[in-house]
């Protein structure tokens, strides 16, 4: 019997990368549209990265660089034209700088940087809305 | 135990096949049986593991530019030089240079470098498996959009995105991390090299402020580290961490100001870098090493 549950988690488990794969990229689309000013005012130069995390009950979190004289765009989503994501912007003594928890989990946020700053970015779905599944997120920047 | 163990499995099961089954018509909150929630179940899984993000190098290589420093052509990493590159780890690590040497003379509107160093990133893309990305599509807006700044910062931004989109989703995550990490080398190289030829605060400024990315460019070699491919340009990047943990930073939190309206949040926190001249000689002299042995 063992064996038999072993050789179904590894089957099933054959599936998993492409079908979610398939799904996230749907989301990145999404996302897109946030940065290029096609579904919010703006026009943000991408950063060249797709931040992708499966979430189940849990956060994701990363480090990165906000440049000054630059305005950044983060925008998050975990389905289409959804509320879902929950997303926390921390300086590098750990206050929070912002989250979107209390703008109604809004899918995307602006950040005018006048200084160079380090932060944590940590991501979490609005476990009220949808327990699982996955999140994109992209970062766009342009001069002011 | 076994039981509870067949009910999760086939719940696993439920979950990964109805979204397919569905094509996502409607999203709806999937009802998950307690076993699932267990935050220490096995089945709990990041599907990308750990999150990185380097910052653009396209933004070092705009900062130069807004600095007025004049255009060096002998910065970038000449053309010709591609075709030694001939491993997937030479051709990952040179793309990510190449690419922000397309940016920089892109951004000086040199308008015969930038058609040369675009056949390059076509020629490495395409060994990459990547033309997806790097497509006619991409190929045409970028001619006809090489002369104006904002467009071509986000076109060629554009297809990194979807360039390192392909590569996660389809499992080569290394690689997505080289062209990342050679992209950060050079932006580095740059503002070491200009900033040796014609000292700048705002130059030095920007080099100290990538402690924090250096620490996730060794973090993500280390993540992806196939067979110890990475081993040696690990070393490297620690022994350049060495010089970076000199650089000490002031750093005063000051509560945001945020605009709801706008949505947007103005940052007010007060920070200084401080890098002593030897510390960054002896990062000039690092990157510069660690530059020359990618590019050959």
């Amino acid at each position: 019997m063992k064996r038999l549950i072993l050789l179904f988690f590894l089957a099933s488990g054959a599936f998993i990368t492409p079908a979610v794969a398939q799904d996230c990229e749907g989301l990145v689309s999404v996302c897109e549209g946030y940065l290029n000013g096609t579904s919010a005012p703006g026009n943000f130069v991408s950063d060249g990265q797709v931040y992708t995390a499966f979430l189940d009950r849990e956060k994701s979190e990363f480090k990165t660089t906000f440049y000054g004289g630059s305005t950044y765009r983060i925008v998050a989503t975990a389905g289409k034209e959804d509320d879902f994501v929950i997303f926390t912007v921390r300086d590098m003594q750990g206050n929070i700088i912002f989250t979107n928890r209390d703008h109604k989990n809004s899918t995307y946020w602006d950040f005018k940087v006048n200084k160079t700053i380090p932060v944590t970015i940590e991501t979490e779905l609005d476990m009220d809305k949808k327990v699982t599944g996955c999140t994109v997120m992209l970062i766009g920047f342009k001069k002011f | 135990m076994k039981i509870n163990f067949i009910r999760v499995s086939y719940l696993v099961a439920f979950l990964l096949i109805m979204p397919s089954c569905t094509e996502e018509k409607e999203e709806k909150k999937p009802e998950v049986e307690e076993e699932i929630l267990d935050a220490n179940s096995s089945l709990n899984t990041n599907f990308n593991g750990k999150v990185f993000s380097i910052p653009s190098p396209l933004q070092t290589a705009l900062l130069i530019k807004n600095l007025k420093v004049p255009f060096n052509e002998s910065l970038p990493n000449s053309t010709e030089n591609v075709d030694k590159y001939t491993t997937e780890y030479e051709q990952a690590l040179n793309l990510g240079i190449y690419g922000t040497d397309l940016g920089y003379v892109s951004l000086y509107e040199q308008n015969s470098a930038s058609l040369k160093y675009l056949a390059t990133v076509e020629k490495l893309t395409n060994k990459l498996g990547l033309e997806g990305a790097f497509d006619r599509d991409f190929m045409t807006r970028f001619e006809n959009n090489a002369t104006t700044e904002d467009s071509m910062l986000r076109i060629v931004s554009e297809a990194f995105r979807k360039a390192d989109d392909f590569l996660k989703s389809s499992n080569r995550k290394p690689t997505s991390a080289l062209i990342l990490t050679g992209g950060w080398i050079e932006s580095l190289y740059f503002a070491c090299e200009l900033n040796r030829t014609k000292q700048s605060d705002a130059i030095v400024e920007r080099i100290g402020e990538q402690q924090q990315t250096l620490n996730s460019i060794i973090e993500i070699l280390r993540e992806f580290n196939n067979n110890g491919s990475n081993d040696e340009l690990i070393a490297d990047m620690e022994d350049l961490q060495f010089y970076f943990n000199d650089i000490s930073v002031d750093y005063e939190f000051v509560e945001p100001k945020t605009d709801s309206d706008k949505k947007l949040t103005t940052l007010n926190h007060k920070i200084s870098i401080h890098i002593d001249t030897n510390t960054l000689n002896q990062i000039t002299l690092k990157i510069n090493s660690i530059r020359d042995k990618i590019t050959g």
